[in-house]
């Protein structure tokens, strides 16, 4: 670039972006991260030394962080509202899903957790209704 | 925002869009929700209505309403998931709109003016 070029050249650099979404969803993201929750919670139970339990705890609210994550991702991006036709109570459901992640967080109760993972195979059940197995997996879910 | 601004292109702007938020105009805005710098259009200015859900949304006195050009179709044709404007982020402050694109001055083919839309 010549001296003249480089003094032209604009300093900012500005984005027209639109998203680029992978196209890749799959309930069993937020299933695994809610089923950490769940076991770490029975290990609770089952060991009372202060230093695991803190350990826990931490390692609890990371893994309801990325649960929240994945089901926001599922919400926001891969239900459209062409969806409510077939699952009309998806936004209820989201909603009562990600409420039941921050319960999770602060929860050391083990029905928390079950009804969470309840709550998430109702959200499977309506990604497999909406076609999500053929259309966002690559070669489908595995098993 | 093909077919008004292309990538590499290097434009003149105008620096004073909060105070002059003129209707179909491409702007430089600090997106609400990412902070990045990103160009859109203008598509309505304060007191304006523009469709949203089943009715319209009044803008206040200090908000505009920003578009890409690209429709989500042509969007997904080209491979890209929904433009990321308005109808993501919704009515955008004037206060971050840092300015008004007016002059494309390369590349050589392109030199000119940048239009607003309808005029």
């Amino acid at each position: 670039m010549s001296r003249l070029t480089r003094w032209l050249a604009p300093r900012t650099v500005v984005r027209a972006h639109c998203d680029l979404p992978c196209g890749i969803y799959d309930p069993e993201q937020a299933r695994i991260e809610a089923e950490s929750c769940y076991n770490i919670i029975k290990k609770m139970g089952a060991n009372p030394d202060p230093s695991f339990t803190t350990r826990a705890i931490l390692i609890k609210e990371a893994r309801a962080d990325l649960a929240k994550h994945a089901l926001d991702v599922l919400w926001h991006d891969y239900f459209k509202p062409e969806h409510l036709a077939t699952v009309p109570n998806l936004h209820e459901l989201f909603w009562t899903a990600t409420k039941q992640v921050s319960t999770v967080k602060a929860s050391t109760d083990l029905a928390d957790a079950q009804k969470l993972l309840d709550l998430i195979d109702e959200i499977d059940a309506a990604w497999k209704a909406t076609g999500g197995e053929e259309k966002t997996r690559v070669a489908g879910r595995p098993g | 925002m093909l077919p008004a601004i292309a990538p590499g292109d290097w434009l003149l702007v105008d620096p004073t869009p909060a105070t002059w938020p003129r209707r179909g105009s491409v702007v430089v805005v600090r997106e609400p929700d990412t902070g990045e710098l990103a160009i859109k259009r203008l598509a309505a200015g304060p007191g304006d209505s523009v469709p949203f859900a089943d009715g319209r949304l009044m803008l206040a006195e200090d908000e505009a309403w920003l578009l890409s050009d690209a429709t989500p179709e042509t969007a997904a044709a080209a491979g890209f998931g929904e433009p990321r404007d308005s109808r993501r982020y919704g009515p955008v402050p004037l206060e971050l709109l840092v300015a008004r694109v007016w002059f494309r001055y390369a590349p050589w083919r392109g030199i000119g003016p940048v239009r607003t839309a309808g005029s």
